[in-house]
């Protein structure tokens, strides 16, 4: 289950290019932005479920 | 000893062609009998299995995971644990030494065991298995045309609750469904279960590389999903019609459930006549998991940055992938695991991003600083031998 998304930045463009994702267990990845990725998907639809994505840091 | 060579020996009448005195019973066209394996081989569609894994030999990620609650890939490779607010669980790719599975040629199994129950499930509680296809993989089933093709599942199961289970295929293109029963007779004992599916001429599966098709095993469910009748045609998804029957798996820490030998196979079949499964080489059964999941211990490269982020990039080791993976650190191979060449070696501390495609990935790592990064070239080297990379593209 996802607790948490942040946004991560490519350097040059400053543009989003992955989310950090953290779940339930504790377990952080790199999630591009893929739309054939199913974590992308997931997080698209925590998003519809009512959840913010976090600014980069 | 003689040899005759015919073509065709034909039977005079009735269903079984009997050779000498004993009476001897031989497979004729395919019709259940004894003696030699009914030619089913030959008929396929299919050049490779079309359930990759299906002897639960390859379990990249781990051999165990404890204290599951939650939905995910986490031993064997393709075979989703998915938990819903029912119990909490142990996986295991367990090895196996006895039992019919065993006898029948498998050595690995996946197995969960309930460690802490749920004897009654809330509404939408469920515990259930899945195996995922692309859509392109399974074009060959014809679905939603005139031509459809009826698809048989088989596998080995051995469960601590014995009774009824619930055999679902879901067409995750359209939304469509449709379950089946079959009966775990003995606790704790191998059974090998085969179960057909009726041809669905409506809903087209993608032919592309999404989600399309999921083999469910269910295995708990609350009563959305087994309150109505069970829907064993093709329909549109209702769920309380889903797992109508369907045992609880979760009801007791004494529990256990394993499953091994998961084939499928375009066309109807029974225990008589399913044919026998298509064991692969360890070698290629890894590398067709590959497609959905990799490590990555050595071989991308870049350029320190700062202090403290450099940048690498490359092709993945085993070759292409679904589609752009999703990056986990492994936390056991993070130290040491990238030089600047003959000046320092590094200690990964966090993933700052990710990207690429289904050919390569790039990555930027942020590592603790001590010693501060060289702006020069900078290589994975994986110096503590353990993977630093985990790449996900699982369906």
């Amino acid at each position: 289950m996802i607790t948490k998304v942040k946004k991560q930045l490519e350097d040059i463009s400053n543009e989003v290019v992955s989310y950090e994702m953290i779940l339930s267990d504790g377990t952080i990845s790199s999630v591009p932005k893929d739309e054939a990725n199913t974590d992308y998907q997931a997080i698209q639809q925590w998003v519809a479920d009512g959840n913010t994505i976090e600014e980069a840091d | 000893m003689s040899t005759v060579s015919v073509n065709t020996i034909d039977k005079n009448s009735g269903s079984t062609l009997t050779i000498g005195s004993a009476g001897t019973t031989v497979n004729i066209a395919g019709t259940a009998g004894t003696g030699f394996p009914a030619d089913t081989d030959t008929v396929r569609p299919n050049a490779m299995p079309l359930v990759i894994n299906g002897s639960m030999a390859v379990a990249q990620r781990a051999t165990s995971a404890t204290g599951l609650t939650s939905s995910g890939y986490n031993t064997v490779d393709r075979f989703k644990t998915n938990i819903s607010g029912l119990g909490t669980w142990t996986e295991t790719q367990e090895s196996l030494t006895s039992g019919n599975a065993y006898t029948d040629g498998f050595s690995n199994a996946l197995k969960i065991d309930c460690t802490t129950a749920d004897a009654s499930p809330a509404a939408s509680d469920r515990l259930y298995w899945t195996y995922r296809f692309e859509g392109q993989d399974l074009q060959l089933l014809k679905k939603g045309t005139a031509n459809a093709e009826k698809v048989t599942v088989s596998f080995w199961i051995k469960a601590t609750k014995t009774g009824t289970n619930i055999l679902e295929l879901y067409d995750n293109d359209n939304s469509r469904d449709v379950s089946a029963a079959y009966t775990i007779s003995t606790t704790n004992t191998w059974e090998h279960k085969v179960v057909s599916f009726p041809a669905d001429t409506t809903g087209v599966l993608d032919d592309n590389n999404g989600s399309s098709l999921f083999i469910i095993w269910a295995l708990g469910a609350g009563s959305n999903y087994t309150s109505g009748t069970l829907n064993t045609s093709w329909s549109n998804n209702v769920n309380a019609n889903r797992y109508v029957g369907q045992v609880n798996h979760g009801d007791s820490t004494s529990n256990n459930v394993h499953i091994t030998g998961v084939q499928m196979e375009v066309g109807e079949y029974t225990s008589s006549t399913i044919p026998p499964f298509q064991h692969e080489s360890y070698g290629d059964n890894l590398m067709r998991c590959s497609r959905y999941f990799q490590l990555m211990a050595r071989g991308l490269v870049g350029r320190g940055q700062t202090s403290t982020t450099c940048s690498v990039g490359g092709t993945f080791p085993n070759g292409q992938m679904r589609a752009t993976p999703t990056i986990t650190l492994n936390a056991s191979g993070l130290a040491s695991s990238i030089q600047t060449p003959g000046v320092d070696a590094y200690d990964i501390s966090s993933l700052a991003s990710s990207g690429g495609n289904s050919l390569g990935i790039f990555v930027k790592f942020n590592t603790d600083g001590s010693p501060a990064i060289s702006t020069g070239a900078i290589m994975v080297t994986n110096g503590n031998d353990n993977p630093l990379l985990l790449m996900s593209a699982e369906l």
